[in-house]
């Protein structure tokens, strides 16, 4: 399978950190499902054109998190993802792009009253849609 | 923890126009390992010392992690392909499939129906003598030839030289599957920056000779960013590894590091936040290894 990770090649980030954070993103999400055979550490890194070293890294550390598993000769799999750690991690993605918008509001001198008007004008905005 | 297929220490050899080394080595098993650097660096002397084409003036050498004192033993040999950048002109008048049941004598893993197979991928139409086929079809057999010996070493002098786009991807997808298939080693001499990108795990950089030593490719990848700030002489003056600096406009400057790691850690603690970054791309990176711009740990 082709996983829809995508590396941003001016991002700040280190390669390895993007393809783990979007990695864990699609399993905790359940857009890759519990069972799923990913592929080959040789495969995924030609796809993304990056170093073996980088995918396994990636993958042991997932592995470590319990999100993924892999059974010697067959490959990696996506281990089940129990429901808390599910919403936690929501919560987490979400939170991280609400830091994100305040950075960004705070760069252009934006007073958090503002912020907030804002973001409720736009929520009552796409709720009328 | 991961065996080296291939280890050299202070390796010397002198030729007609330049020394290579003393050149320290290691090729990690199962990896694909680019060697890089300008014309006449010495990889191609680097690449006939690894198949024992050539002896060195001094030095050691370990394959597959034993010396041997005179010649590989032909069971060991049998264990190394090698496409070299320049064919030989012995093999010119012989039609492919002489050379094919000649080398498969000498190779116990010998594969035919992968030969057939290759040859087929690679559309180089059989039964021709060597010398009637074109350089890229020539390319082609030859490596096709290297890869149906099912070799545990895989030694590419600059593979991908007269081939076309469409023959030089099908040729990096064959190579890519006898490293999953086989558990080949790969070391190969390229100047192409997409099949360092496309192929390596690491990277050899050799100039003028020397080894400049081995990185894996992502992390060389980590090492650089171009980086625009709200300007701040002193800060620019503590950050590290800054190889190019300009004053964009009154505010704002832009530097080039090649301690990512280090200056962004910096710039954190001044609470300084980029106002853009910018990766930089492989070619970039390799250039200022090159320039000397990156220390590597040796071996």
């Amino acid at each position: 399978m082709r996983i829809p990770v995508q590396i941003n090649e001016s991002s700040a980030e280190p390669l390895y950190h993007q393809i783990e954070t979007q990695l864990r993103s699609l399993i905790v999400t359940g857009q890759i499902a519990e069972g799923t055979l990913l592929p080959s550490i040789r495969e995924f890194s030609a796809d993304l054109k990056c170093s073996v070293i980088t995918i396994r890294r990636v993958y042991q550390d997932l592995e470590n998190e319990g999100l993924l598993r892999t059974r010697q000769g067959t490959g990696t799999f996506v281990t089940k993802v129990d429901t808390d750690d599910r919403e936690a991690y929501k919560k987490q993605i979400v939170l991280e792009a609400v830091r994100e918008l305040m950075d960004t509001a705070r760069s252009v001198g934006y007073a958090p009253d503002e912020l907030r008007q804002l973001v409720d004008e736009t929520l009552r905005e796409a709720e009328r849609k | 923890m991961e065996h080296a297929v291939l280890e050299w220490r202070n390796v010397v050899k002198k030729r007609d126009r330049m020394t290579l080394g003393p050149v320290d080595l290691k090729l990690y098993e199962n990896y694909v390992t680019a060697l890089i650097g300008r014309n006449g660096s010495g990889k191609s002397t680097l690449m006939k010392l690894a198949t024992q084409l050539i002896h060195p003036d001094s030095g050691e050498m370990a394959w597959f992690g034993e010396t041997y004192s005179g010649e590989l033993p032909v069971e060991v040999r049998s264990r190394i392909a090698y496409v070299p950048e320049n064919f030989i002109a012995e093999e010119d008048g012989l039609k492919m499939d002489e050379v094919a049941e000649f080398r498969a004598s000498w190779y116990p893993k010998w594969d035919w129906q992968r030969y057939e197979e290759l040859l087929h991928r690679f559309d180089v139409p059989g039964g021709k003598k060597l010398n009637k086929l074109s350089k890229g079809q020539r390319r082609k057999f030859e490596i096709a030839v290297a890869l149906a010996t099912r070799p545990k070493l895989l030694l590419l002098d600059e593979p991908s030289s007269g081939l076309d786009p469409f023959a030089w991807k099908t040729m990096m997808n064959e190579i890519r599957r006898c490293v999953d298939e086989d558990g080949a080693t790969v070391l190969m001499s390229t100047h192409i920056v997409e099949e360092v990108r496309r192929m390596a795990d690491y990277l050899i950089l050799v100039e003028k000779g020397r080894s400049l030593g081995m990185l894996e490719k992502d992390s060389l990848l980590d090492r650089g960013r171009e980086i625009w700030i709200a300007r701040d002489d002193e800060l620019l003056e503590e950050l590290p590894a800054v190889v190019e600096s300009a004053i964009e406009s009154e505010g704002m400057v832009r530097f080039v590091t090649l301690d990512y790691a280090g200056a962004a850690a910096l710039l954190e603690e001044a609470g300084t936040k980029p106002i853009r970054v910018r990766a930089l791309e492989l070619d970039e990176m390799m250039e200022h290894w090159m320039n000397g711009g990156i220390s590597v740990d040796t071996l």
